[in-house]
């Protein structure tokens, strides 16, 4: 049952760098796909694209995520170019009205007083400081650790995967062994230690700290793919043409493992959100006067039965990233591995 | 189970012993041992090797089946209309090209498919009606009175348990009896298949077996309850070729020994012109040529059937080899009129228009479903048609990739 | 298989020592731990620094220094530990010893428990794939994946230790959460029993019945001011589990599994009504005496009353035994949470520490205290590993579904519980087991942060407060304990990879 099934929705078949598209796959059985059942040849990169904008909670998030991205460059500005938001995050005000928020969502007709934004939407905290503008700031300094975690540690997992997994032999056992030493490590607990050390050379180089641990899970699903791709005939192939072990790599063994990489990528991006906003809680991570989500959640976990919106904006706004950046991990897993997606009823 | 047969009905061992090649013949290239026959020239000898005569009563009847599933891109239309009916140890061939709907209308049979498939028409087993049958009377009957052989013996097997063990477990879930009983009982069948050392194969587990050891244990499992219909699912595609033949003919031993009949679904024409009495050959989800197996291979009577036949190579053949140009059409957006017709060299604006019933021909008992099977009927060789060098007759769509 | 797991134990040990240099290394260079006293103005300043380089060894440079610190450690194989002292000499065995019950008691509880939701609940969204159970269950698994822990650790003691135990001084259930509940225990019960449209309204309109009744039962009985699970429950609870373990296990087509879960059931009725005094003057030890002669006895009657199906029968004796014994336990448990409640003055759940200080009470009150403390940094815990594990299970189970052999196994005519719990779930646990080793190293970070935000004298706090510091030896006390228990839960998980599947043990 599964042929036929695998025909239906289009699985990809065979591998990307060798064969062209909608072709049959090199080898094996005849490929099923390719034998007539295709309605329209699709490259497959149009197919993960065709499923992945299908996949309604990833397109959703990436709406979210896009809002809270820009909302949170532009209102306060970004390194020295000015935002629209009257407030700047370190300078101190009067509280006024305990410095609870202004913000007003519920229209009138339900009892409420109308969408207003007001003088602080999100309240102030106990020096006066204006919370949205905080926020903010705390909100960027999350995202750009986060981006920088995932290049950073999505490039060191694939070279170290990529390389253990295509010589095999010495570079493999050095690697992989190196690869254990770090996994023996609780993530948090190595991250804390270099943070202790590195966390106040800002979020740079905080980010720098969280990869540093991060990759690993990818360097071990890297080699995974790389051991298994290495073995197919169209490695193979290329090998008896007189590749180069480089050529290999990229342009016959990468293209083929993107999709398990992206997926990793994108969650690793999550990971490290938590990661970085767990370091700061703990006071490994970003240090005052800067701030980030986590120390602010921090900071005024204890004001929570007084001025609880101290403690819900940075936390909604952390839960609100990670949210998303997963849903958007998992629209991708369904667009490169459609496997469990195949027929809907 | 009576004392299991030690030596093949004689007509088999007679018949098989300078005429092996007819097993190996194989859509690949590799070099076959096929004779081309001088007589009626067709790709295929056909062997006699099928053994045992099939009974008058009925044991499986299919009527007007069809399947779809829904999918993204649309309804596909898997299996549309198949009829056929299976008498007491006949062996019945389904022929056809990956995704023309022979499995699925098998899975059909077996009640396998996945809950999103659309299901439509009879099938009767001994006249009860399967698809009108509680879940658990058709399950008593699946494995108990029709079993199922699969095409891939490595995966089809579960690799956590003993070949014993599950083996066992389809007689226990059929028949209250205390496991050892069944272990003995999956003992016998082992040697039955000719597994040497049935005794201590029981405790080994599936990847402890080579693939053809594994197929032996899988017809073991489908033989185990005695059933009276086999399906065999391309039961030779995931062999070593110096293996299938063996597979075959133990296939063939073990049905005779439990009396049974045999579905037998492959796409290799060499398989289904050894072994069956008769054969079906599905294009598109339908049946397009139901006849006796030496009407079907020596008289063709749909274009397809004959296309198939003429790109078989043979062992005196120098030239290329000679594919039907095309692809079969997309099962969710057919094309109108017989869907073989784009790459039908016969094609005239009537095939393009409507879809020919499938209606007897020549002899009563040979249908085929073709507008112009009159001009086969005239033809001396009908695989010519697709040799447009041999004949001058230039086909529309045939071009050899 | 043997010399796998030897293999396996030799790298994991080198592994191990490999990493804790790495963290030696990392936590030496961290910072200075005399940095407080350099800038104290304390008069015998001077001396305390001299001291205190003396005391770690501090002019002594990383690597000899770590070899030190690691001829200490190998004394533990000889049953003489020495981890070196913290920065005020106090020795760092002794401050492990405390930190580890408390911390070992959390995380194994964590684990077991997200491990046992994660995979259940992973197994029945596999089976309703596309149901509103699997997309509200994705969708809240994804969302406790995204929670940041401390964040959650907030939230639930404000309204799960502090109104709950508020509530409980004046358990009224109000009309509104009734309602609620059972609206949601209906859907429940609709998206778990499936079927046609006429079977998914009744499930609906039943399962809603259900809860409501219960809700008013208990609002009405005061079951919160005096709980307990009652005679009634207790027999129909234990028959329940008899009929389930038959059910699971072998089906109801060969009665005399039936009859010899029953029997066992009747038996643990019978004991629970005879032997009650015995719980009594329970302590932990006699508890767990009492579980294994149930499950001897269990086994017993499964094998005598099993007939033909002795194995299965046997089994299922055995989680009837189990579960009516469960039930008895917790029945005795509840009815000591009354005096219990006296002793803390209403503070059911704690949201701080790990048992109450300078409390004294019998076995099932000092059980009820623990389980108290546990219970708020346990769910912080399970949440984000459940969210793992659900996600794994059930695409792990997905997978399993759609492979040739369970495609066999229907073919053999097998029932469909057979199919799923013999041939596809066996499979499925595979590559979870391997998640289990990864996630344990998730568990104890988590565990640091939880025992910070909910004030537990654990390992975890010993880590933070060490390494604000930074104070080296307690570090690697507990990253010594942390890695060792990463490494042998490995090891544990590779025996389990080779029980699992039969092509490893062979390897």
């Amino acid at each position: 049952m599964t042929t036929e099934k695998d025909q239906i929705s289009g699985k990809p078949a065979g591998p990307v760098g060798s064969a062209p598209a909608g072709t049959p796959a090199p080898g094996g059985r005849p490929s099923e796909a390719a034998q007539g059942m295709a309605v329209v040849a699709r490259s497959q990169g149009q197919l993960v694209r065709r499923r992945f904008l299908r996949h309604r909670a990833a397109m959703a998030s990436i709406a979210v995520l896009f809002i809270v991205v820009v909302l949170a460059f532009s209102s306060i500005g970004f390194l020295g170019i000015p935002g629209w938001w009257k407030y700047s995050y370190d300078a101190a005000g009067t509280v006024v009205n305990r410095g609870a928020p202004t913000l007003s969502v519920v229209p009138t007709w339900l009892g409420g007083n109308g969408f207003s934004i007001g003088e602080h939407p999100f309240g102030q905290d106990d020096l006066g400081r204006d919370y949205f503008a905080l926020t903010m700031r705390g909100t960027q300094i999350s995202l750009l650790i986060a981006l920088v975690v995932g290049v950073v540690s999505t490039v060191v997992g694939t070279v170290i995967g990529a390389l253990s997994g295509y010589y095999r032999g010495m570079v493999e056992t050095v690697l992989m062994r190196f690869t254990d030493v770090i996994i023996t490590i609780p993530v948090l607990v190595i991250a804390a230690v270099l943070g202790q050390k590195y966390g106040n050379g800002g979020p740079f180089v905080l980010a720098l700290v969280v990869a540093a641990v991060t990759w690993t899970s990818l360097a071990r699903l890297v080699r995974g793919e790389f051991l298994s791709q290495r073995e197919k005939e169209f490695v193979e192939a290329a090998r008896a043409l007189g590749a180069k072990p480089r050529r290999i790599i990229f342009r016959h063994i990468l293209p083929n493992t993107v999709g398990v990489i992206t997926v990793a990528a994108t969650l690793s991006v999550a990971t490290a959100i938590l990661l970085e906003t767990a370091l700061s809680y703990l006071g490994f991570g970003v240090r005052a006067p800067d701030t980030s989500l986590g120390l602010l959640v921090s900071t005024y976990q204890n004001a929570f039965t007084t001025r609880p919106w101290l403690f819900w904006w940075p936390g909604l706004f952390i839960v609100a990233i990670a949210l998303c950046v997963n849903f958007i991990g998992d629209g991708l897993r369904d667009a490169f591995d459609p496997r469990q997606n195949r027929v809907r009823a | 189970m009576s004392t299991p047969p030690t030596q093949p009905p004689s007509d088999w061992n007679a018949e098989t012993a300078g005429d092996q090649g007819t097993l190996y013949g194989h859509d690949g290239p590799t070099p076959t041992v096929l004779e081309r026959d001088p007589e009626p020239s067709v790709g295929v000898h056909v062997g006699h090797l099928t053994a045992g005569s099939a009974g008058s009563a009925e044991v499986l009847s299919v009527e007007g089946l069809t399947v779809s599933f829904p999918t993204e891109d649309g309804l596909v239309q898997a299996v549309r209309g198949v009829s056929y009916t299976l008498h007491e140890r006949e062996v019945l061939g389904i022929v056809g090209e990956s995704g023309s709907g022979k499995s699925v209308s098998s899975m059909a049979v077996m009640g396998l498919l996945p809950r999103s498939a659309r299901v439509s028409g009879t099938i009767r087993y001994r006249g009860q009606d399967v698809l009108g049958m509680s879940r658990k009377q058709q399950r008593a009957l699946r494995g108990r009175k029709i079993a199922m052989i699969f095409q891939d013996p490595m995966t089809a097997m579960n690799p956590v348990y003993t070949v014993g063990f599950q083996l066992a477990e389809a007689v226990l879930s059929h028949e209250l009896m205390p496991r050892k009983a069944a272990m003995a009982r999956a003992e016998e069948m082992l040697a039955l298949v000719g597994i040497p050392q049935p005794k201590a194969r029981l405790d080994s587990y599936p990847h402890e077996f080579s693939g053809g050891m594994r197929q032996r244990a899988m017809i073991a499992m489908a033989v185990i309850n005695n059933p009276d219909v086999i399906i065999a699912d391309e039961p030779t595609t995931a062999l070593d070729v110096t293996v299938q033949a063996q597979i075959l003919e133990k296939l063939i031993e073990v049905k005779d020994a439990v009396n049974a009949a045999i579905v037998l679904i492959t796409h290799d024409l060499g398989v289904v012109a050894g072994m069956a009495h008769r054969t079906l050959v599905m294009y598109a989800g339908r049946p397009v040529e139901v006849g006796g197996t030496d009407d079907v291979f020596y008289r063709p009577r749909m274009p397809y059937t004959a296309g198939l036949l003429g790109s078989i190579p043979s062992a005196g053949d120098t030239g290329r080899l000679r594919p039907i140009g095309g692809a079969p059409p997309s099962l969710i957006a057919l094309p109108t009129g017989c869907p073989f017709s784009p790459r039908c060299p016969l094609v005239t604006d009537v095939c393009r228009q409507t879809e020919p019933p499938l209606a007897p021909t020549d002899a009563a008992d040979h249908l085929a479903a073709c507008h112009h099977w009159d001009r086969l009927a005239a033809a001396d060789d009908p695989t010519a048609f697709f040799r447009p060098e041999l004949t001058g007759l230039a086909s529309g769509a045939g071009e050899i990739r | 298989m043997a010399t796998f797991i030897l293999r396996r134990l030799v790298v994991s040990f080198f592994v191990l020592l490999a990493a804790t240099f790495v963290v030696y290394v990392l936590v030496a260079n961290a910072g200075d731990p005399r940095t407080a006293l350099l800038e104290s103005t304390d008069p015998s300043r001077d001396a305390k620094i001299a001291a205190l380089t003396e005391n770690l060894d501090l002019d002594t440079p990383v690597v000899p220094r770590y070899f030190g610190w690691l001829g200490g450690v190998a004394q533990c194989f000889v049953g003489q530990c020495d981890l070196g002292t913290n920065i005020n000499g106090a020795p760092v065995t002794g401050l492990l010893s405390v930190a580890l019950g408390s911390t070992l008691r959390l995380v194994l509880f964590a684990t077991v428990m997200a491990i046992l939701f994660g995979v259940i609940v992973g197994i029945v969204t596999a089976l309703r794939q596309y149901s509103g159970l699997d997309y509200s269950t994705t969708f809240l698994a994804f969302l406790f994946f995204s929670l940041p822990a401390f964040w959650i650790a907030v939230l639930l003691k404000q309204f799960l230790a502090i109104k709950f135990n508020s509530w409980l001084s004046d358990p009224v259930i109000p009309l509104w959460l009734t309602i609620v509940l059972a609206a949601l225990g209906g859907l429940l019960a609709m998206a778990l029993i499936g079927g046609d449209r006429r079977q998914r309204m009744i499930s609906l309109v039943g399962g809603a019945a259900v809860v409501a009744a219960v809700c008013v039962y208990l609002d009405v009985s005061k079951w919160f001011a005096q709980p307990g699970i009652g005679p009634v429950v207790m027999i129909v609870g234990s028959l329940a589990a008899a009929v389930g373990a038959t059910a699971l296990l072998s089906g109801f087509r060969y009665r005399r599994v039936l009859i010899a879960t029953l029997i066992t059931a009747v038996v643990g009725i019978i004991c629970s009504f005879s032997l009650g005094w015995l719980l009594d003057i329970s302590t932990a030890g006699t508890i767990i005496i009492l579980a294994i002669v149930t499950l001897a006895v269990s086994g017993a009657i499964g094998a005598l009353v099993g007939g033909v199906l002795r194995s299965q029968a046997v089994k299922a004796c055995m989680i009837t035994g189990f579960l009516s014994g469960a039930l008895i336990f917790a029945d005795r448990l509840l009815q000591a949470v009354t005096g219990y409640s006296d002793k803390v003055r209403g503070i059911l759940i704690a949201t701080i520490g790990s048992n109450t200080p300078n409390f004294s009470g019998d076995f099932w009150e000092t059980t009820l205290d623990q389980l108290g403390h546990l219970l708020l940094p346990s769910i912080v815990i399970v949440l984000i590993s459940f969210a793992t594990y659900t996600r794994y299970t059930r695409s792990s189970m997905l997978e399993t579904m759609n492979q040739d052999y369970v495609r066999t196994a229907r073919a053999k005519g097998l029932t469909e519980r057979t199919v799923v719990v013999r041939h596809a779930f066996r499979n499925a646990m595979i590559p979870v087991t391997t998640l289990m080793a990864i996630d344990f190293g998730a568990v104890i970070g988590g565990a640091v942060i939880t025992e910070t935000v909910f004030g537990w004298q654990g390992m975890g706090r010993l880590f933070t407060d060490a390494l604000r510091i930074p104070d080296p030896n307690p570090v690697m006390g507990f990253f010594l304990v942390t890695g060792t228990a990463v490494v042998v839960f490995n090891m544990i998980v590779d025996i389990l990879y080779g029980v699992l599947d039969p092509r490893i043990r062979t390897a």
